[in-house]
């Protein structure tokens, strides 16, 4: 008895979660173009609902209606392959992932995490890299120049971000003295990561813009260049789960910058309840992520490059030594 | 020495990141801004200057007769020959148009017309929205022509206005001085 309870419980969260990751782009893409218009001096859509709420849904409706075209020359094995791949390693990475000590529902302790890894922190990584299949196959079988070109440059970059990103990491673990997500954040209930590490923080915010493929990062879908990346093929709903798949890891990166160096839900100043912080955190993170991208312009892929190993990765290995030799003496 | 204490500073600017700080926080300083944005058609629209030639209209004198007098100037001075004129003779022997077309899918709305009248009868007016599914229901008559709005005293300004009015009337605005395009547009 007890084992189906707390079978159902899983499931349920499971449930839960993949029902908000799936939902989330809707408000996302909202806020984004309301806030792209603002920045322009522009409104942003207005017409489809109160101040164009529902222009999501009508979105939405528009790419599940569309043609679903698959190229002639596709593999089209891989081709219908890929929107998967991209789509599934996001949603699977949120399994290891705490929004929360626990609540209590009538009288019940439910614990806001699926289930609490102790290597989490890996968990997360290895799950992550596997998304860049999705994207390089599906450049390679749509059987277009752009979207080759377009999923090259987003597998060398996501393999040169990923170092520096895990490198920046290391430090954390060693604060924390522990890989699990959980122990990070509790390790933190007095002092944020922020403090001890302002480098680390930086390391891994500007790797996690560069793994979300987000301005001033997006060189694989740099419209300008490449007609749309490596998604310039896809039409209809598998477009749709490449767009799931960059909001979901939008939303990755900013509740993985919140645990690991903004104390996740540890309240500060105002005594909140615990998952609104959480909540409040990764929201002003997802802003930020908006702003940053009709602030900055893209950057060269050379310079992609340049920052990546000539500046991320040292900064990282020293944020490691420098951690190390001051964790020891 | 200040050459030093500027390239310290250049320095110090970039660790730092100022330049990416200062375009965040202009961006920011946007997104509080007011859009410059006119909702046409949704919640306002524009009303042209007086001097603006939209659509065509006809006068009529004192009397409420119609003022033109079919002397064909107009269909002559046309440059793009769209103004088909038949005249008739009334019982006191005055000469007016039994018919009085333009096709206004032609027209090229130079106003020629209306410098060529004689008899002021004809002018280009403010209206501008009579867009159409067929070309066919862009050839106007005399009798509409004769009841489109006239020009209007004030022109240049922003009128509320709502989607889908079908209604031919002459809007005034407040603002005789025009309307200002660059109210909310910033200016460093």
């Amino acid at each position: 008895m007890e084992l189906i309870v707390a079978l159902g419980l899983i499931v349920f969260k499971v449930a839960f979660l993949i029902a908000i990751l799936l939902l989330l782009p809707l408000p996302l893409t909202w806020l984004e173009r309301k806030i792209a218009g603002h920045i322009q001096q522009r409104m942003g859509p207005m017409r489809v609902g109160w101040h164009g709420l529902l222009q999501p849904m009508a979105d939405g409706i528009k790419l599940l209606t569309k043609e679903d075209h698959i190229p002639a020359e596709a593999d089209r094995f891989l081709f219908k392959l890929a929107p998967i791949l991209a789509l599934a390693p996001p949603f699977v990475v949120f399994v290891a992932i705490p929004f929360g000590e626990s609540i209590s529902v009538l009288g019940a302790e439910i614990t806001l995490y699926v289930s609490n890894m102790n290597v989490a922190l890996l968990f997360v990584f290895a799950v992550i890299g596997i998304e860049v299949y999705g994207v390089i196959f599906g450049g390679w079988a749509s059987n277009s120049k752009y979207a080759v070109l377009g999923s090259l440059r987003t597998c060398a970059q996501m393999i040169s971000y990923e170092i520096p990103m895990g490198f920046a990491v290391i430090g954390v673990v060693m604060l924390a003295q522990s890989m699990s997500l959980l122990d990070i954040v509790r390790a933190q209930a007095d002092v944020w990561n922020i403090v001890y590490q302002p480098v680390g923080f930086f390391v891994f915010f500007v790797a996690g813009l560069a793994e979300a493929q987000r301005i001033p990062f997006d060189l694989s879908e740099a419209e300008g260049d490449l007609g749309a990346g490596f998604h310039t093929e896809y039409s209809g709903i598998r477009f749709a789960f490449f767009m799931v798949s960059e909001y979901a890891i939008v939303l990755l990166v900013s509740v993985l910058v919140v645990i690991l160096f903004f104390g996740g839900w540890n309240s500060v100043l105002v005594p909140l309840p615990p998952l609104l912080w959480f909540v409040l955190k990764v929201a002003f993170f997802i802003y930020v992520f908006i702003w940053f991208r009709f602030t900055f312009p893209r950057y060269r892929y050379d310079q992609l490059m340049a920052i990546g190993w000539k500046v991320l990765l040292p900064l990282s290995m020293a944020n490691i030594i420098i951690t190390g030799v001051l964790l020891g003496a | 020495m200040s050459r030093a204490q500027d390239r310290a500073g250049t320095w110090i600017g970039w660790v730092f990141f100022a330049d990416l700080a200062n375009g965040l926080a202009l961006t920011f300083g946007y997104m509080f801004s007011k859009p410059v944005t006119m909702q046409y058609p949704d919640k306002e629209k524009w009303l042209p200057y007086a001097r603006y030639r939209g659509h065509h209209f006809l006068k009529r004198d004192d009397e409420g007769e119609i003022k033109c007098v079919a002397c064909e100037l107009c269909a002559r001075i046309c440059p793009c020959d769209c103004i088909e004129v038949v005249p008739y003779e009334d019982e006191k022997g005055n000469r007016h148009p039994a018919k009085f077309e333009i096709d206004t899918a032609r027209c090229l709305f130079c106003g020629l017309c209306e410098d060529a009248c004689p008899a002021d009868a004809i002018a280009l007016g403010q209206q501008y929205e009579f867009s159409s599914f067929s070309s066919a229901d862009l050839v106007i008559g005399r009798d509409d022509l004769l009841a489109k709005p006239g020009k209007a005293a004030t022109g240049g300004g922003v009128v509320a206005a709502r989607l889908n009015t079908k209604k031919d009337v002459l809007v005034e605005t407040e603002e005789t001085q025009g309307y200002n395009w660059w109210r909310n547009i910033r200016r460093t």
